[in-house]
């Protein structure tokens, strides 16, 4: 990508020339996450314009589909969002499911629930420990990890990989829960509450690290609106919409949570702050929904009938899910026959970008890092 | 002049706070374990069951019936069969998995039906030619097995043979087949 | 060794055409120079170990324990290994500017290693103004950021060094500004003079002398961090912003120096703090054996210095950055307006009640301040039990992994 449409400007009066510089954060750097690159045009520390460059890291995903069959993307579906890859494999199925007109036992709906809200947590950990691990702090990092490790080895038990699951399938999952898993993953959630707590105390509240992210890159509920923002980006800017609750799906009609809003508590709402702390506070949500998920999981089948040639009718099919990156969208062509005529794959991230240029005008480079941190930008989403 | 002592008092605080949490992590025990030599067991055996490291293939028990090389999205699982008419044996020649393509999806554990193909605990597949990351499980050709219809008269396939039907247990049948599952204990 | 000397000194020597005595003085500084070089490159290597295990700790990890026992020879195979490496020198940068900017920075840190006080007959020089000198001399190092980041011929550098040197110059003011209380109080400004003006017992430091003097410390504490570009306020070398800042460019040797230097600095930090208010090697009398006694001052020195070290390593591992434009207003609407209130409150304080001893005030008001002392510690280790109590973790007291 070259540099056409950032002229360099060479500003006159004042009996001083001066030009905005170009830097260049390229696709390796240690804050942007993931291969991403920008150009970013500054004045001394000021910034006046940033120009986001994507596709480092495309591959084709979408087209893959049209090769592998209905099955055999499961797995692809994974790496469009590595950190939340639950989501992605439930949006899939769930299309599928649509195309096909096929019932999903209760119990396997459960079991999905459980093994989001899971993967929510453990990328929210990463999400927060990052970005505190970018605005200078390195210990919350390692807490994060620490804890998130300890998730990941109980979907290990659950589904044997620890990143990529491929634990649904189409009509339910592929294992149910081992002996002893719904003990330990209780005893993992009480004393995970406890450690949200001290990382509030470690760091969020901080106020080197709150005024930091006060008043930082604020984004108009109004804003994130026109600019398609999802997820905690959406929430943080006050706007109360989650997909579990206002277009819900699976069995969340049937768990009781709080959708946490940013509310401008250190500085403005829509900063950088509130789309942290509505994170941090999201992580409690889904460890009340586990619990729940827990008590009410019934005793039943976890997989439904479903054809080795997969072929629904032919038709098209749009289905949403909130991934822990927000509102992810998976829309399915079938033309009837075993592979899909075409998938497309909607992510949060991707949109997300396109708002970095308008809420970094006027803020520092050291500003900059903690915008897209706080925007929760994940490379392999906004390119598959 | 408020708001300036209360930055300061807010900073004080929120500081020593801080400092407190991670003074307290220093008499706490580290989480990291120290591969591969100062561990208690090998890692293999701390694995669940179900992890999906490296396949392996029981030959003994394979019916080359090809099910596992269909579902590979990624191809990376060669086979090459014969079919002997006289004899009504199916001869395998060749049973190649790229390791290095393979993605541990376990896609192709699924359909087998008498769980030849199964993941197992072994994770460090590093070599030095690329070359060596292709498993291949013929040396020379195979007489495919045939499933009997009442219990293996052979005791050493009838040992594999238990084992693999025990893999494929742990995964979730189609609705219509499977009775009522408990909570937990019982399944898998 | 009378061989060489005679080999140098003699008349037909290498040095035998000087004046005896400039002959005598050059071979003694050579040795000096040699002896205490040697002297700070072991601090800072061992102190570059202690600050990974104490930060690993700290993240719930080990830090290096494999390079001899416990790691500790880990800093020795980074130096053999950094000495192995490529030399790399940007062609668009300006070579000697490029090449000289480390070691301007590693000299204005050793140099003021001559004048701090290990035990009270182990200083190298006590110079009358001591203070003075160790303030002067590790401004120098603004000289060789400033060169580094312009000579690498690099934007990201270029703002590390200009960052850097704003913030080391701003942060002199309150950290000069935070001696003053102790230099009024001890009436000079010679480091062995400030020390014997002060006691063995913590009720006798100049820490707990009087309410200034108490928050002097924390202002000479974070001015100092600030001028050692130790986080919170490590802007220029902030790794996820400008991949490293000034040192981007310096590979190998080069770019160990800067780092050695900024490990060295954190001790002479600690030295100074513990020299101005923590009573530095005062030891009560215990033993009239001089070797001896020089020997328990220094370890107690040490010790003292070194807490202080590893409290800046425990601030490190906790605080985030402070944004550049928010480290000026730290430094010029809070610490130097709180340092001139101290100045001026010591000055008033020993005007009206005088040092202990002078008046009952004097001597009542550093038992009361020992005990707030006592009493914020306390207050702290009651914090951190309650964190261990909810967080419920299993303990490992040893440092030995």
């Amino acid at each position: 990508m070259g540099l056409e449409g950032i002229e360099v400007e060479v500003e006159r009066g004042g009996g001083l020339n001066t030009e905005p510089m170009i830097l260049n954060m390229g696709p390796q750097h240690p804050s942007t996450h993931g291969v991403l690159r920008f150009l970013v045009k500054a004045d001394g520390e000021v910034i006046r314009a940033v120009v986001p460059d994507v596709g480092y890291l495309h591959r084709s995903i979408e087209k893959i589909a049209e090769k592998v069959g209905y099955h055999g993307f499961m797995p692809y579906t994974d790496r469009v969002d590595y950190l939340a890859a639950m989501f992605c494999n439930q949006g899939w199925a769930m299309a599928c499911e649509k195309a096909a007109g096929i019932e999903v036992p209760k119990r396997a709906e459960y079991l999905r629930v459980i093994a989001a809200e899971f993967n929510r947590i453990a990328s929210h950990l990463i999400s927060v420990g990052s970005m505190a691990m970018d605005i200078g702090a390195n210990t919350p990092f390692t807490h994060a990890l620490r804890e998130r490790e300890k998730i990941n080895d109980l979907l290990e038990a659950l589904c044997g990989a620890r990143l990529t699951y491929n634990y649904m399938c189409i009509g339910g999952v592929t294992w149910d829960m081992p002996p002893g898993f719904a003990e330990r993953a209780l005893d993992f959630i009480e004393r995970f509450e406890p450690l949200i707590d001290e990382f509030n105390d470690l760091i969020s509240y901080n106020k080197i690290y709150v005024e930091r992210l006060a008043g930082v890159a604020a984004a108009s509920a109004e804003d994130a609106i026109n600019y398609n923002l999802v997820g905690p980006n959406l929430r943080g800017s006050g706007v109360r919409f989650d997909l579990r609750r206002d277009l819900p799906y699976s069995v969340y009609p049937e768990l009781e949570f709080d959708i946490p809003v940013g509310r401008g508590e250190v500085g403005t709402v829509g900063d950088c702050f509130d789309r942290y702390i509505v994170r941090v506070l999201e992580m409690k949500e889904s460890c009340r929904i586990l619990r729940q998920c827990f008590a009410q999981i019934p005793d039943g089948p976890v997989l439904a009938k479903v054809p080795r040639k997969f072929k629904p009718p032919a038709g098209e099919v749009y289905v949403r899910v909130e991934s822990a990156r927000g509102d992810m969208g998976w829309y399915l062509v079938s033309d009837g026959s075993e592979m899909p005529y075409r998938v497309k794959i909607r992510t949060g991230s991707f949109t997300a970008m396109a708002m970095i240029d308008k809420l970094s005008r006027g803020i520092m480079i050291a500003d900059l890092v903690a915008v897209i941190a706080s925007l929760d930008v994940i490379a392999p989403e906004v390119d598959r | 002049m408020r708001g300036y002592l209360s930055n300061i008092r807010e900073a004080v605080t929120t500081v020593a706070d801080g400092l407190a949490v991670t003074f307290s992590h220093l008499v706490r025990k580290p989480c990291t374990v120290q591969y591969p030599d100062r561990i208690p067991r090998p890692v293999q055996q701390t694995l669940p069951p179900r992890y999906r490291g490296i396949l392996d293939v029981d030959m003994e028990i394979c019916t080359g019936c090809l099910a596992c090389e269909r579902a590979c999205p990624i191809n990376c699982i060669a086979i090459e069969i014969a079919k002997d008419k006289e004899t009504k044996t199916t001869l395998i020649s060749r049973f190649d998995i790229d390791i290095a393509k393979c993605m541990y999806c376990g896609l192709c554990t699924q359909p087998c039906p008498t769980g030849a193909i199964h993941h197992t605990t072994e994770f460090e597949g590093a070599c030095e030619s690329i070359g060596g990351l292709v498993r291949r499980f013929v040396s020379e050709p195979v007489v495919a097995y045939k499933p009997k219809k009442g219990p293996e008269p052979d005791a050493r396939v009838a040992e594999v043979l238990e084992r693999g039907k025990k893999y494929l247990d742990d995964f979730a049948k189609p609705a219509s087949a499977q009775p009522a599952a408990s909570t937990g204990e019982a399944a898998g | 060794m009378k061989v060489l000397a005679q080999a140098l000194l003699g008349e037909g020597g290498l040095l035998g055409s000087l004046p005896r005595d400039l002959a005598a003085a050059l071979l003694m500084f050579a040795v000096g120079g040699i002896v205490v070089f040697g002297f700070v490159l072991l601090v800072a290597g061992v102190t570059s170990w202690v600050e990974r295990r104490v930060w690993a700790r700290i993240q719930s990890r080990v830090g290096p324990n494999r390079v001899g026992p416990q790691g500790v020879l880990q800093w020795l195979a980074d130096g053999v290994k950094n000495l192995l490496k490529e030399d790399v020198v940007p062609a668009a940068a300006d070579r000697f500017l490029f090449l000289l900017a480390p070691y301007v920075v590693v000299a204005g840190f050793t140099a003021s290693f001559v004048a701090i006080p290990f035990a009270a007959s182990f200083i190298v020089a006590d110079l009358d103004i001591g203070i003075l000198y160790i303030t002067a001399v590790t401004s120098l190092v603004v000289a060789g950021i400033l060169m580094a980041g312009w000579a690498s011929n690099n934007k990201w550098s270029l703002l590390g060094g200009m960052r850097s040197a704003a913030q080391i110059v701003s942060y002199e003011v309150p950290a000069a500004l935070s001696i003053f209380p102790v230099v009024l109080m001890a009436g000079t400004l010679s480091m062995q003079g400030i020390i014997a003006g002060q006691g063995a017992a913590p009720w006798n430091w100049y820490l707990f002398n009087n309410p200034f003097s108490f928050l002097a410390f924390f202002t000479f504490f974070i001015a100092a961090l600030a001028e050692g570009n130790r986080t919170p306020f490590d802007l220029p070398e902030a790794e996820t912003e400008l991949v490293a800042g000034y040192c981007t460019e310096y590979s190998g040797m080069r770019a160990l120096l800067f780092y050695l230097a900024e490990w060295g600095n954190l001790y002479v930090i600690g030295a100074l703090v513990t020299t101005l208010f923590l009573g530095g090697w005062q030891v009560p009398r215990i033993t009239e054996n001089a070797l001896l006694l020089s020997l328990l001052q220094f370890l107690v020195f040490f010790a003292k210095s070194y807490f202080f070290v590893f409290v800046a390593m425990w601030i490190r591992a906790t605080l985030p950055r402070i944004r550049v434009d928010q480290l000026m207003v730290v430094c010029w609407k809070y610490l130097v307006p709180i340092a001139f209130f101290n100045v001026a409150g010591t000055a008033l304080w020993l005007a009206l009640v005088g040092l202990p001893g002078q008046s009952a005030l004097a001597s009542g008001a550093r038992w009361v301040m020992t005990g707030i002392g006592f009493l914020l510690l306390v207050v702290f280790a009651r914090r951190v039990v309650y964190h261990i109590r909810r967080a419920r973790p299993e303990l490992y007291f040893s440092p030995v992994i």
